[in-house]
C-alpha cells in the first residue's frame, strides 16, 4: 500500500513537471512577448520595454528561463494579471473557494443522482421507464455545456423567475445581511448553477453505472443471493451495488476534467465569480498571465483529483489494500 | 479484451477480407432500429450541410437591413428570426452544418493519424520507449482539452480555421493513442503475429498488414466519438469568441452572436443548439451500436 501510495505520487509530480515544460512551451511558442500585448500603445517607448524585459528575465537564455518559470511556480507566483491589476495569484485564489465549493456539489449531487438513475434502470430493466431514463440520460449526454446552461439561464430567472440572474451573492444587499441571511444569500446565488452542473454531470454517470451494474448482474455470487431467496432490491442494493462501486470510484477522477470545463461555462453564463469566470473574462481582455494560470491550476486539480481517486480504490478494493 | 479481438478474427478471416471489417459493421449496426433512425438523421443533416447554398433561403453573410430586419423572431420568412446583424438565422444553421461537421470530421482526422501512429508504436515497442511515452500521455491528459486550447488560442490571436482545425486534432488523440497501445499490446502476441514474424514479415508489415487491421473497430468507434467531441469544442470555442472566426457561421458563433442579448434573443441559442444536439445524439447513438456490435453482447 505505501509503495503505491509512493509511486502514484512520484507519478503525479512527473506529470506536474510535465505539464509545466508544456505551458512553458506555449508561453514561449507564443508570438511577441508579455509586454507586446500590453503595450501596444505607442507612447511605451522602445527603451522601457527593454527595461521591462530585462526586469522579467526576458533576455535570459531559454534554460535560465525555464529554471525561474518552474521556481516561481513553485513558489506559487503564477505572474501579473493586467485586467484585474492585481498578482494572478490573488485573482484565483479569491475565485478558486467558489469553483471549489460549485463543484464540490455538481460532484456529491452527480454520483449520487447518477447512481439513482442507474439502480431505478436496473431495477426495471427493459421497462417503459428503463428506455425514458436512457433516453434522457443519452439527450443530457450529448448536450454542449453551455448550451444546456444558457437554456438553464433562460428557463429559471427569464421565463420562470425562481433564481437570482447571476453572481455568487446579492450585489447590494449582500453586506446589509445578518450571518442567516447571507449564508441564504449566497446558496441562492450556488443553486442554479449547481444544479445545472450536477443534471448535466449526472447523465454520464448514469450511463456508466448502469453498464457497470449490467455486467455484475450475471455474476454468480448474484444468482446464488436470488438462489438464496433475497428480494431483487436486496441483491441491487447489497450485492450488486457494492461491487460496481469500485468503477464509479475511478470514474470520480476521469470526470475531473468534464467537471471542471463544465464550471467553466456555467460560471460564465450565471456570472458566478469563479475561476472559469475570471479566465473566460481574460480571454477578451487577452491577459495572457491570467489564462495560463487558470490552465496551470486547472491541470493541478485534474492530477489531484485523479490520484485522489487512485489513492481511495486502493483503500477501497481490499485486493489492493494488501500490498 | 482478448476474446473480442479473437472473436473479430475470426470473423474477419485470416485469409482475405471477404467483406470489409468497416462493411461488416455497418451491416450489423442497421439491425438496430434506434441506429437506423440515427443513421437517416445524421445523413440528412450531413446532406443539408453539403447542400447548403441550394438549401439555406438566404445568404447567410446578407445584412439585408440593419435597422429593419434585425433582431426579429421566428416568422414564417424567417423561421429561425434574425440575428442582431438582420441575417437570416436558419440560413446561417445551415451553413453552420456545413462548417461544424467539416470541422469535426478533419479534426477528427488529424487526431486519428497522429494517436494511431502513437498509440501503436508505444504499444508494438514496449520497454523505457513505452513507459516514457505513456507517462507524456498522463500529463497530456490531465490538462483539460479544452483549457489547453483557450491557452493556445489566446497566445495566438487570428487563428485560421486551418490552424484550428489542427489544433483541435492535436489536443483530440490522447484517448485514442491509449486504446489502440492497449489493443497493440493484446495483440502483440497472439498467434498470427507470431506466425507473420516466423514467416520473416518486417515490422513495419507486421504493423501495417497483420496489426491495424484487427484495430479498425475501436478506432472506427473512438473516430465517431472524436467527431461529436470536437463538433461541441469547437461550438465552446466559437461561442467563447475565439473559435471559428466572426463572419462566417458556425453553430457556436450563431449562439455568441445572440448571446449580448440572450434573454431577448432566444432564438439564436435555441435553434443551432437543437442541430448541434440532434448531431452529437446521432453520433453517440452510432458509436454505442458499432462497440455493440464489435463486442456482440
Amino acid at each position: 500500500m505505501l509503495r503505491f501510495v509512493a509511486q502514484r505520487l512520484a507519478q503525479a509530480a512527473v506529470i506536474v513537471a510535465i505539464v509545466a515544460v508544456i505551458t512553458f512551451t506555449l508561453i514561449h511558442l507564443a508570438p511577441g512577448d508579455p509586454f507586446s500585448a500590453v503595450m501596444d500603445n505607442p507612447n511605451v517607448s522602445e527603451a522601457v520595454r527593454q527595461t521591462l524585459r530585462v526586469q522579467y528575465g526576458l533576455d535570459r537564455p531559454l534554460p535560465e528561463q525555464f529554471a525561474r518559470y518552474v521556481s516561481s511556480l513553485a513558489h506559487g507566483d503564477l505572474g501579473w494579471s493586467y485586467s484585474y491589476e492585481r498578482t494572478v495569484r490573488e485573482v484565483l485564489g479569491t475565485a478558486l473557494p467558489n469553483t471549489l465549493l460549485l463543484m464540490g456539489v455538481a460532484l456529491v449531487g452527480s454520483f449520487t443522482l447518477g447512481i439513482l438513475i442507474a439502480l431505478i434502470q436496473v431495477a426495471r430493466r427493459g421497462s417503459v421507464t428503463d428506455h425514458a431514463l436512457s433516453g434522457i440520460s443519452l439527450l443530457l449526454f450529448s448536450m454542449p455545456d453551455f448550451w444546456f446552461a444558457i437554456l438553464s439561464l433562460l428557463a429559471f430567472t427569464y421565463w420562470l423567475p425562481i433564481f437570482p440572474v447571476g453572481g455568487v451573492v446579492d450585489p447590494v444587499m449582500h453586506e446589509y445581511l445578518g450571518l442567516w441571511g447571507r449564508i441564504v444569500d449566497r446558496l441562492r446565488h450556488l443553486a442554479l448553477p449547481a444544479i445545472t452542473l450536477t443534471v448535466l454531470a449526472s447523465a454520464a454517470v448514469a450511463r456508466y453505472q448502469r453498464a457497470a451494474l449490467l455486467d455484475v448482474l450475471p455474476a454468480d455470487y448474484i444468482r446464488t443471493a436470488r438462489l438464496k431467496g433475497l428480494t431483487e432490491r436486496q441483491i441491487l442494493r447489497r450485492h450488486a451495488l457494492r461491487n460496481a462501486l469500485l468503477p464509479i470510484i475511478s470514474l470520480i477522477g476521469l470526470s475531473f476534467p468534464a467537471l471542471l470545463t463544465g464550471a467553466f461555462f456555467v460560471e460564465k453564463i450565471f456570472a458566478y465569480q469563479g475561476m472559469g469566470y475570471a479566465v473566460v473574462s481574460a480571454i477578451g481582455t487577452r491577459d495572457y498571465p491570467l489564462v495560463m494560470g487558470g490552465v496551470i491550476i486547472g491541470s493541478i486539480m485534474v492530477t489531484l483529483g485523479s490520484l485522489l481517486a487512485d489513492l481511495l480504490y486502493a483503500l477501497a478494493d481490499p485486493r489492493l489494500r494488501g500490498r | 479484451m482478448p476474446w473480442q479481438t479473437q472473436d473479430f478474427a475470426a470473423d474477419s478471416g485470416p485469409t482475405r477480407y471477404r467483406e470489409s471489417p468497416l462493411a461488416l459493421g455497418l451491416r450489423r449496426i442497421l439491425r438496430k432500429r434506434s441506429s437506423r433512425v440515427a443513421l437517416f438523421v445524421l445523413g440528412v443533416i450531413v446532406l443539408v450541410g453539403l447542400l447548403a447554398p441550394l438549401v439555406a433561403p438566404y445568404n447567410p453573410a446578407a445584412q439585408p437591413d440593419i435597422v429593419g430586419l434585425k433582431d426579429l423572431p421566428p416568422s414564417f420568412a424567417h423561421p429561425f428570426g434574425t440575428d442582431p446583424y438582420s441575417r437570416d438565422v436558419l440560413s446561417r444553421v445551415i451553413y453552420g452544418a456545413r462548417l461544424s461537421l467539416m470541422i469535426g470530421v478533419l479534426a477528427t482526422i488529424v487526431s486519428l493519424t497522429v494517436g494511431v501512429a502513437y498509440g501503436a508504436i508505444s504499444g508494438y515497442a514496449g520497454g523505457i520507449l513505452d513507459a516514457v511515452m505513456m507517462r507524456l500521455l498522463d500529463a497530456c491528459l490531465s490538462i483539460p482539452r479544452l483549457l489547453l486550447l483557450i491557452g493556445v488560442l489566446v497566445a495566438w490571436p487570428n487563428f485560421s480555421i486551418g490552424a484550428l482545425v489542427v489544433f483541435l486534432g492535436l489536443t483530440g488523440w490522447f484517448g485514442l493513442s491509449r486504446i489502440v497501445r492497449g489493443q497493440v499490446l493484446a495483440l502483440k502476441h497472439a498467434e498470427f503475429i507470431t506466425a507473420a514474424q516466423a514467416l520473416g514479415a518486417s515490422r513495419r508489415r507486421i504493423l501495417w498488414r497483420h496489426l491495424l487491421p484487427n484495430l479498425v473497430s475501436p478506432i472506427v468507434v473512438a473516430a465517431t466519438l472524436g467527431v461529436a467531441h470536437v463538433i461541441v469544442l469547437e461550438a465552446g470555442l466559437s461561442y467563447l469568441g475565439i473559435g471559428v472566426p466572426p463572419p462566417l457561421a458556425s453553430w457556436g458563433n450563431i449562439i455568441h452572436d445572440g448571446s449580448d442579448q440572450g434573454a431577448t434573443l432566444w432564438w439564436m441559442a435555441l435553434f443551432p443548439g437543437l442541430f448541434m444536439v440532434l448531431t452529437v445524439m446521432t453520433l453517440n447513438i452510432l458509436a454505442e451500436a458499432m462497440s455493440d456490435a464489435y463486442e456482440r453482447r
